[in-house]
């Protein structure tokens, strides 16, 4: 049985973890960026982000003072045993959040949207988010992503449905619009990942994105050769505007395009984008049936990518 | 592209000879806001608790801080988006006497019309470090923590030497962002180009 004492411990490093460490393919598009960068100013910013990025995890201190919303993805082995079910798995969650809030490792950030009525713990009404997939075996995978604000508050994350008329050429037009306006004066952060999704209904579009954006690895690419196209397309052709670091110009622009679908219905196309932070923070966690407990880099959340 | 360090107060012949693209690294007294401080000033016609004359700095920023041993801790600091606040941004120009704001993004043309009246200029850190940046900063104190919570209460916070910060809009209200909107629009032709999006192209109006 998977216990409520090592939910909390693994949901709270959980936490920790994606507040402080980032993963190795973010890493690994700031060492590229840094290599191919042209402008002097734009390496320097990359540079000390970088160096920034490393201080966190010798010190075990935050990324960013923005620790966004917090965002819990769930891999349920279909047979796992829980103690106290999904139910006890989310109260605990919530527990965790208001914890790491607590101990400094999450902003108090969320607050009544209408009231403005802060808790200051960072849990309300339908926050902490749960998103579930449920796999076979016994396992339980946590994942913790923390969206923050300006990716998600300045044009990068959008929606829309065009007809089939307007297909291919009209879901590149949107996604390069929402992306050119999301750059502008350094609004989202960039340089970071543009995830976008397409069909479905629009909530289940933009999903897709979110996930893309958040849970996909850079430079993964899909599995389907015309989305695997529209991707390289859209990284290579994003990354002429010249928009760079903070949107204060350089090479790079955006670290990579991670596009997800669902087939959607003959009146018209979804189209989602959404930009995740330079600072992309995600960390997850597998527990095992058997107890053992493992950090694994990537989600691993589609199949593959 | 020069350097600057400046010490708050900031003058008006300080920020006067700043230049689109300078870098500046500030000492002194400043302090932070977001929108609740100002919606709680401007719209809900509350007296700001402390004088701004020799404090005419204001960082646009969300601080997490966190209380130990009964004295204020500073964990993590990124200035942050501008152009959100610019529904009170000339009236906190204006009233507060502000030479200098420092937050992310831009502002917008009212509040850079209040900016050019009054000698004030917006700067923006071009990285997103804020490990590289807690050393160069102490906590003084905290106004309106109870109104306001904990990271939109006002933080006083003294400086030494913080930055770089790169300085884009100017005195004389040109926004480095502007000029380079210029750039990137010139190079979206390209990019519709590259992914063949017709010049033309109109959506579908479904709506």
């Amino acid at each position: 049985m998977i216990t409520k004492k090592q939910i909390s411990e693994v949901v709270y490093n959980t936490i920790k973890s994606s507040s402080c460490n980032i993963s190795e393919d973010i890493t690994e598009a700031f060492y590229s960026a840094i290599e191919k960068e042209t402008k002097e100013n734009a390496k320097e910013g990359l540079k000390k982000t970088l160096r920034s990025i490393e201080l966190s995890k010798e010190k075990g201190n935050l990324l960013c003072s923005d620790t966004g919303w917090p965002l819990f993805y769930f891999k349920v082995g279909n047979e796992a045993n829980i103690e106290g079910g999904i139910m006890a798995l989310e109260e605990l969650c919530r527990e965790m959040v208001a914890k790491a809030t607590k101990n400094g490792y999450l902003r108090s950030t969320m607050k009544h949207p209408i009231t403005g009525d802060d808790p200051g713990n960072n849990v309300g009404e339908n926050i902490p988010d749960f998103t579930y997939k449920f796999v076979d075996g016994k396992d339980l995978q946590i994942t913790y992503v923390a969206k923050g604000g300006g990716s998600e508050c300045f044009g990068g994350t959008r929606s829309r449905v065009i007809a089939f008329a307007d297909g291919i050429e009209g879901i590149k037009k949107f996604v390069t619009d929402c992306f050119v306006a999301s750059v502008r004066a350094g609004a989202v952060c960039p340089p970071s990942v543009l995830g976008v999704g397409i069909g479905g209904t629009a909530n289940v579009a933009a999903a897709l994105a979110k996930e893309a954006a958040c849970l996909r690895t850079v430079m993964s690419c899909h599995p389907e050769p015309v989305f695997a196209e529209l991707e390289k397309s859209l990284y290579e052709s994003l990354n002429m505007l010249g928009a760079g670091i903070m949107g204060a110009g350089g090479d790079t622009s955006v670290f990579g395009v991670n596009i997800e679908y669902a087939y959607t219905h003959i009146a018209g196309i979804a189209v989602a984008t959404s930009t995740n932070c330079m600072i992309a923070r995600r960390a997850t966690f597998k527990i095992y049936d058997d107890g053992t407990v493992k950090q694994k880099d990537t989600p691993n959340w589609f199949n593959g990518r | 592209m020069a350097e600057y360090y400046l010490n708050v107060p900031v003058k008006d012949k300080d920020v006067e000879e700043l230049q689109l693209g300078d870098l500046v690294y500030l000492s002194g007294q400043v302090f932070t806001c977001r929108s609740r401080l100002q919606k709680y000033i401007f719209d809900q016609k509350n007296k700001l608790p402390f004088q701004t004359d020799d404090r005419n700095v204001l960082i646009h920023v969300g601080p997490v801080v966190i209380k130990e041993n009964d004295e204020w801790r500073l964990v993590s600091f990124m200035p942050t988006s501008s152009i959100r606040f610019e529904k009170w941004g000339a009236k906190s120009v204006s009233e507060w006497g502000l030479k200098m704001i420092v937050g992310k993004t831009t502002m917008g043309e009212e509040t850079m019309k209040a900016m050019k009246d009054n000698k004030c200029v917006h700067v923006s850190p071009q990285c997103v470090s804020p490990n590289l940046w807690l050393d160069s900063i102490t906590i003084q104190n905290v106004y309106l923590f109870d109104e306001l919570g904990t990271i939109e209460a006002a933080w006083h916070l003294n400086l030494n030497k913080l930055g770089p910060f790169i300085v884009d809009i100017d005195t004389e209200g040109n926004n480095y962002f502007d000029k380079l909107d210029k750039e990137i629009s010139a190079n979206l032709e390209k990019v519709y180009k590259n992914l063949g999006i017709s010049k033309d192209f109109e959506y579908t109006k479904l709506y």
